[in-house]
C-alpha cells in the first residue's frame, strides 16, 4: 500500500531558477547536476559538504551524461563538452549543433554518445574518435530524449511529433527498427513534462509515460503493450526512472508527487511531496535517489526505498513486467534456441547469489569481478535517469543466459524436447492463438482476471462463430468439425479441466468437463472423430470418447511426452527417447489404432537432422502423419501401418521453394495442415516465428520432393534458356514422378488396410496409370533428344507398371514416332519378356 | 445498316472480355461445382484456394461468400519494381508481358496459340513483376469491387495511375516514330488491351491525318516513279492501311 513519508528533506539549492539535470557516475562516487548557470556541481556520494564546482561552462544546460572518468554536459549554445572527472575541467567540445541541444546521453559501456538537437537528425558519435558520427534521420520533427537500452545495441528516440523511433545499432548503418505510434505524446522540446522511453535494466521492455498519466510497459520483441504502472499520478509526468536491478520504478510528476513503483505488481510502495520534480537518478547501489527541480535545487535522498521494501534493492535483476513473461512461461510452446555449438550447453538460468557471499559482505562498490554477473547488474550500475549509463563488462550478454565458460563447467544435461501443442502459438502480449487449422482458429485474449475466447470458422455457412468468457484459463484447444475441446492448467485447488463442446447438438446440454487427478497437467492434447486423446505430465496416455467416457489409459513408453495428434481410431503419440549422438534426446513415436487395439508403429524414431526440432505434427486429410520440422522440410509417413516398415519421406522442402530463389526474402512458414495435397501454412515475414493478429491468410503449396535446387532466373542467353528448359521440363516429369509414386504407395496402403470405398479404388487406378503417363512422357523427351540417350529411355520403360501391355505397347509408338527403331524393338522385346513372365505366373 | 461504332473494341466491351480472367478466390462458403459454357467450376471448400473467373469472383465477392485473392502482380512491391523498370530501366520501351506458362518449344503444341484472357496471369501463382494483358482492367476492377482484399489499396491505386500516366506518354510518344518515310513501325510488346482500345482512337486518326498530309507527297513522287518506270509504288500503297 501507498505509505506517505513525511520526513522533509532539505533540497541544496545547487543552481539558479530553471530546468536541472543530474546524473551518477556508474561506480555511484559522484552526483553530477548541471543547470541553467555557468557552474556544474559535483556531489560526492557520502560526504555532506560543499560540492566541487566547475565554473568555466555553458550556461543554460540541457543534458549531463557520465561515466567514471568523465561527463559530458550539453547546453542550449548548441555545443557538447566533455569534462574530465580527474582533473575537473573542461576537456573538449564533442560536438556541436547549430540549434539547442536537447538531451545527451551515453551507451552504457560509455563507447557511444547520443545527441539530439532542435536540429532533425541525431548524432551518435564515438567517444574516442570524435570524428566518427553516425546518423539518425528518419525523424520529421526534433527530437526530446534520447535513450540507450542495457545493451547498446538500440536506441530508442521520443520525437516530438508524438512518435517513439528506434534504432539498430548493430551495423555500421543505423536502422529504423520500428516506428511506435499511441505511447507517448507530443510535445515540446522546452516543455517540462517528459515523454523519455527509459529501457528496463534487462533490456527486454521499456517504460514511457503516456498521454493518460500512466506509465505504459512496451516489450523490445514483439512491440506488445505489456504491464501498465495506472492510477499513481494526477498530473502529466516529468521523470521516470528504473531502480537499477528493475525491481522499482521511481516516477515524478506535476502533481508534485514522487511515486515509488514496485514492477512486480505495478503498485505504489511510496509516495512523497516534491514540487516540480526535472530529472531523477537512483544511486547504482545504494538506497539512495537524487533528484532535481525547476527551481535548480538537488535533493539527494537517503534511504528513499522504505524500510519494509530495501529488500527489493537488493534482489538481483528483475525481469521487466510482461503480461505473459516468455522466459518464465511455462508454456506448451516454450522452445528452446536451435541448438548450435556453445549454445548446446545446456541453460540454467540466471545463478543467484550465494547468502553472505563474500561479495554482500565487502559490499558492492568493488567493481572487481567480472565474471559474477549478479554483481555485474548492481554493481555496474543502471543510473536510469536521464543517462542511463554506466559501464557492465558483460554488456553484450543476455543477463539471462549467463556466461557461457561457467556453464562448461557444470555437468552434463541431455537437452530434451519440450512439449507443444500442435497449431497453437505462445502469448505475445496479451493474445494467443489456441489452435490454427483448415476448420477455423481459436484465439484467447488476457483480460487480467480471465479471458476470452472466441473460436471462428473459415466455413460460416456450416458452423457459426462464437465467443465465450473464461474464467477457467483454458491454454490449449482442438477444433474440428465436430466440436472443439479446451483444457486448462491446474490451479492452487483445482485439479487440470478437459472441457468438451459439440458444435452440434440435440440434447439441452452436451458439453462436459472433466478433471485429472491432481497435480498432473495437460501436455498435449488432439481431437478426431471419434476420440479425445490426452497426454499429460504424469506419463499418461488418456483416451476419451467424444461424449468424455474414459476409453483407455495408459502410460506411454517414452518420456517426457512432447505431443500427439489423432485421425479416426489412430493416435500418435509423441515422446523423447534414449539421447541420440548429438547430445539431444531422439524423439520417438508410436501409432495405434485404438478401436482395434492394435500397435501400427511401436517406439520408432522421428528422422530429425542433428539438432533440429520438430515444429508440428498432424494427419493429413487422407490420414498420413505428417511432420513439419524446424529445418522447414515437411516430412510424411510411409507404410506406417505396417509395423517397422515406415519410412520418413520428404514431400517439401520449404527452403528450396522458388519464391525465395532470388534470395532476397526471408520467410518461414508456419505449418498449419496438409490437404488436397498441398501444404497449407501461414507465411512469417522476416524473423516471425509465429502468427499474430490480424489473422494472416493461409498459403498453400504443392508437394515437390527435393530432387535438386532451382536454378536461378535464366539470364540472356537463349540457347542458353533453351537447354535449361529441356532439363526443366525433364526435371518436372522427374519429381512428377517420385511424388505420384510416394502418393500412390499411400493409396494403395489406404485401399489395403482399411475398408476401402469403390472410389479410393479407381482413385488408386487413376495414380498408376497417371503414373504410367508421366514415364512416358519422360520417355518422349528423352527420344526427341536423340538416340544417345535410348538406354535412359527403356529403363523407363521397365519402370512402367501396367500389366496390360497397353502402355509398353504405347511406349513402341513413341519410339517409332521419333524414329528411334532400335529403341523400338527394345522396348518390343521387354513387352514380350513381360508377358510371358505373366502367363508363366 | 452498320452501327455508328468506331472500329475495335469500347473500353466496356475490353472490360466485358477481362472478367473472364482466372483469379484465385478464398472461399467463404461451400459452393459445389458449376457446370458452366466454360467447363465445370472447382467445388469450392473453405479455405481451400480456387480458381475462378473473374466475373463468378465479383459474384460471390459482392454476396460476400468469398474473398479475391490479389494478383502478385498487384501488390504495391511489385508495381513499384514495374514502374522503376518503366521509368528508369527501360525509359522508351514498355515493361514486357508475363512469360508463357505453357514452355514454347521447337515443337508446335496446341498451348503454343493461348492467349489472354484464358492464360492464368492474374492468379494467386501468376508470377509477380509483369503486367499481363488485362492488367488495367483488372486492376481497376480489383480496387473497385474488392478493395478490402488488396492490401495498401491506396498506394496500389496510385501506383496503377503512375503506370497508366507513364505507358500513355509512351504511347503517345511513339507516334513520333510513325511519322516520316520509312518508319511507321514501333513496337506493341507489353501493351494492354485496354491501352490498346484507348490508343486506338487517337493513333489511327494521327496517322490518317499524317496520310493526307503526305498524299499530294505521295502522288508527285508516284508521278515522278512512274515516269522512272514504275517500281517499288506498290509497297508505298500498302504503308498505312
Amino acid at each position: 500500500m501507498a505509505t506517505t513519508t513525511q520526513v522533509r528533506l532539505r533540497g541544496r539549492p545547487a543552481h539558479t531558477r530553471g530546468p536541472t539535470f543530474l546524473s551518477y557516475t556508474p561506480d555511484g562516487t559522484k552526483l553530477i547536476t548541471v543547470g541553467s548557470n555557468n557552474t556544474t556541481r559535483v556531489y560526492k556520494t557520502g560526504f555532506d559538504g560543499e560540492p566541487t564546482n566547475i565554473d568555466d561552462c555553458p550556461e543554460q544546460n540541457t543534458g549531463v551524461a557520465s561515466t567514471d572518468d568523465f561527463f559530458l554536459v550539453g547546453s542550449e549554445d548548441g555545443n557538447v563538452s566533455k569534462f574530465s572527472l580527474e582533473t575537473m575541467a573542461f576537456d573538449k567540445y564533442i560536438t556541436r549543433c547549430s540549434l539547442p541541444i536537447r538531451d545527451v546521453t551515453l551507451s552504457l559501456d560509455g563507447k557511444w554518445c547520443a545527441v539530439s538537437s532542435d536540429e532533425l537528425v541525431v548524432k551518435i558519435i564515438r567517444m574516442n574518435d570524435t570524428s566518427s558520427v553516425m546518423f539518425l534521420r528518419e525523424q520529421p520533427k526534433p527530437v526530446k530524449h534520447l535513450s540507450f537500452d542495457p545493451s547498446g545495441k538500440h536506441i530508442a528516440l521520443s520525437c516530438t511529433d508524438g512518435l517513439v523511433y528506434v534504432y539498430s545499432l548493430i551495423n555500421d548503418e543505423p536502422e529504423l527498427v520500428r516506428k511506435i505510434d499511441g505511447l507517448i505524446r507530443t510535445l515540446e522540446t522546452e516543455d517540462e513534462i517528459s515523454s523519455k522511453v527509459v529501457w528496463h535494466p534487462d533490456g527486454r521492455a521499456f517504460a514511457a509515460p503516456t498521454a493518460t498519466r500512466d506509465i505504459q510497459v512496451m516489450s523490445r520483441g514483439d512491440w506488445e503493450n505489456q504491464r501498465t504502472f495506472t492510477n499513481g499520478h494526477n498530473g502529466d509526468i516529468t521523470a521516470l526512472a528504473w531502480s537499477p536491478n528493475g525491481a522499482m520504478l521511481a516516477s515524478a510528476a506535476k502533481d508534485w508527487k514522487v511515486l515509488l513503483w514496485e514492477t512486480k505488481t505495478q503498485k505504489v510502495i511510496a509516495t512523497y511531496d516534491y514540487a516540480d520534480v526535472m530529472d531523477i537518478s537512483w544511486h547504482p547501489t545504494k538506497n539512495l535517489l537524487s533528484f532535481t527541480n525547476t527551481e535548480g535545487w538537488v535533493y539527494i535522498y537517503n534511504d528513499f526505498v522504505p524500510e519494509e521494501h530495501s529488500h527489493l534493492l537488493k534482489l538481483p535483476l528483475q525481469p521487466a513486467p510482461f503480461i505473459h513473461d516468455p522466459l518464465s512461461e511455462i508454456s506448451a510452446n516454450a522452445r528452446r534456441p536451435i541448438t548450435n555449438g556453445l549454445k548446446d550447453i545446456p541453460n540454467r538460468g540466471a545463478r543467484r547469489g550465494t547468502p553472505d557471499s563474500l561479495d554482500d559482505i565487502l559490499g558492492s562498490d568493488i567493481m572487481g569481478d567480472e565474471d559474477d554477473f549478479v554483481v555485474d547488474d548492481d554493481g555496474a550500475g543502471y543510473a536510469s535517469g536521464l543517462n542511463a549509463n554506466g559501464k557492465r563488462p558483460n554488456g553484450a550478454v543476455d543477463p539471462y543466459v549467463g556466461s557461457v565458460n561457467k556453464r562448461r563447467t557444470q555437468a552434463w544435461e541431455p537437452q530434451i524436447h519440450d512439449s507443444f501443442q500442435p497449431g497453437s502459438t505462445p502469448w505475445r502480449g496479451n493474445r494467443k492463438y489456441l489452435c490454427l487449422n483448415l476448420i477455423g482458429f481459436v484465439w484467447t485474449v488476457d483480460q487480467d482476471t480471465h479471458n476470452t475466447i472466441t473460436v471462428e470458422f473459415y466455413d460460416h455457412e456450416f458452423h457459426r462463430d462464437f465467443h465465450f468468457t473464461d474464467t477457467f484459463l483454458y491454454d490449449k484447444a482442438c477444433l474440428n468439425e465436430n466440436g472443439t475441446l479446451f483444457s486448462c492448467p491446474p490451479n492452487d485447488d483445482t485439479p487440470a479441466t478437459i472441457f468438451y463442446r459439440p458444435h452440434e447438438t440435440w440434447t439441452a446440454r452436451a458439453d462436459w468437463r472433466t478433471q485429472l487427478p491432481k497435480g498432473e497437467e495437460v501436455t498435449a492434447m488432439s481431437l478426431s472423430d471419434s476420440f479425445i486423446t490426452v497426454t499429460t505430465s504424469a506419463q499418461y496416455v488418456r483416451i476419451y470418447t467424444l461424449f468424455g467416457i474414459p476409453y483407455r489409459v495408459y502410460r506411454q513408453k517414452s518420456s517426457p511426452t512432447v505431443t500427439c495428434a489423432s485421425w479416426r481410431d489412430y493416435v500418435l503419440t509423441l515422446g523423447n527417447g534414449p539421447v541420440g549422438a548429438d547430445g539431444n534426446t531422439k524423439l520417438l513415436y508410436t501409432i495405434q489404432n485404438i478401436k482395434r487395439d492394435e500397435i501400427c508403429q511401436s517406439e520408432d524414431v522421428v528422422a530429425l537432422p542433428e539438432g533440429e526440432t520438430i515444429k508440428s505434427v498432424f494427419f493429413s486429410d487422407n490420414g498420413d502423419p505428417c511432420i513439419y520440422d524446424s529445418t522447414g522440410t515437411l516430412l510424411t509417413l510411409l507404410h506406417w501401418r505396417t509395423p517397422s516398415q515406415a519410412t520418413w519421406v520428404p514431400l517439401l522442402d520449404t527452403k528450396l521453394l522458388s519464391r525465395l530463389a532470388s534470395g532476397k526474402k526471408q520467410e518461414t512458414y508456419f505449418p498449419v495442415a496438409v490437404a488436397d495435397n498441398k501444404f497449407h501454412c501461414i507465411i512469417l515475414k522476416g524473423t516471425d516465428q509465429y502468427p499474430y493478429f490480424p489473422r494472416p491468410l493461409l498459403s498453400e503449396f504443392d508437394f515437390q520432393i527435393p530432387l535438386s535446387s532451382k536454378p536461378k532466373a535464366d539470364s540472356g542467353d537463349d540457347a542458353e534458356a533453351e537447354a535449361e528448359n529441356e532439363s526443366d521440363e525433364l526435371g518436372k516429369f522427374e519429381s512428377d514422378f517420385v511424388l505420384k509414386s510416394v502418393l500412390t504407395a499411400q493409396q494403395q496402403d489406404l485401399v489395403d488396410f482399411t475398408k476401402s470405398s469403390h472410389s479410393q479404388r479407381t482413385a488408386l487406378a487413376r495414380m498408376e496409370v497417371e503414373i504410367d503417363k508421366t514415364l512416358l512422357q519422360m520417355m518422349a523427351v528423352e527420344c526427341r533428344e536423340g538416340e544417345e540417350r535410348g538406354m535412359r529411355a527403356l529403363e523407363m520403360v521397365t519402370l512402367l507398371r501396367d500389366s496390360t501391355g497397353r502402355m509398353i505397347e504405347a511406349a513402341g509408338k513413341v519410339a517409332e514416332r521419333y524414329g528411334r527403331n532400335v529403341l523400338g524393338e527394345k522396348i518390343r522385346e521387354v513387352g514380350e519378356m513381360r508377358l510371358s513372365a505373366m502367363e508363366e505366373d | 445498316m452498320a452501327l455508328p461504332l468506331q472500329a475495335g473494341l469500347t473500353p466496356m466491351e475490353v472490360a466485358f472480355l477481362c472478367e473472364m480472367e482466372m483469379v484465385t478466390v478464398v472461399p467463404r462458403q461451400r459452393l459445389e461445382s458449376l457446370n458452366l459454357l466454360s467447363g465445370p467450376t472447382p467445388i469450392l471448400r473453405p479455405p481451400h484456394r480456387a480458381p475462378i473467373p473473374l466475373w463468378l469472383a465479383l459474384l460471390l465477392k459482392r454476396q460476400r461468400r468469398a474473398n479475391i485473392l490479389p494478383p502478385p502482380w498487384l501488390l504495391s512491391s511489385s508495381l513499384e519494381r514495374i514502374l522503376k523498370y518503366e521509368t528508369e530501366t527501360s525509359p522508351l520501351a514498355f515493361s514486357p508481358p508475363p512469360p508463357h506458362p505453357h514452355p514454347v518449344t521447337s515443337r508446335s503444341s496446341p498451348t503454343d496459340f493461348v492467349s489472354p484472357p484464358f492464360l492464368p496471369s492474374s492468379t494467386a501463382d501468376a508470377p509477380p513483376d509483369y503486367l499481363p494483358y488485362h492488367w488495367l482492367e483488372l486492376g481497376e476492377i480489383f480496387l473497385e469491387a474488392a478493395s478490402d482484399d488488396v492490401p495498401e489499396q491506396d498506394r496500389v491505386r496510385g501506383l496503377l495511375r503512375d503506370l497508366r500516366e507513364v505507358r500513355m506518354s509512351k504511347m503517345r510518344g511513339s507516334i513520333k516514330g510513325l511519322e516520316g518515310e520509312g518508319g511507321g513501325v514501333s513496337k506493341m510488346t507489353g501493351v494492354g488491351a485496354m491501352e490498346v482500345a484507348e490508343g486506338r482512337g487517337y493513333i489511327v486518326g494521327v496517322l490518317d491525318g499524317l496520310r493526307r498530309l503526305g498524299s499530294s507527297r505521295e502522288v508527285a513522287r508516284r508521278e515522278r516513279e512512274a515516269e522512272e518506270g514504275g517500281e517499288g509504288s506498290e509497297d508505298e500503297e500498302m504503308g498505312f492501311e
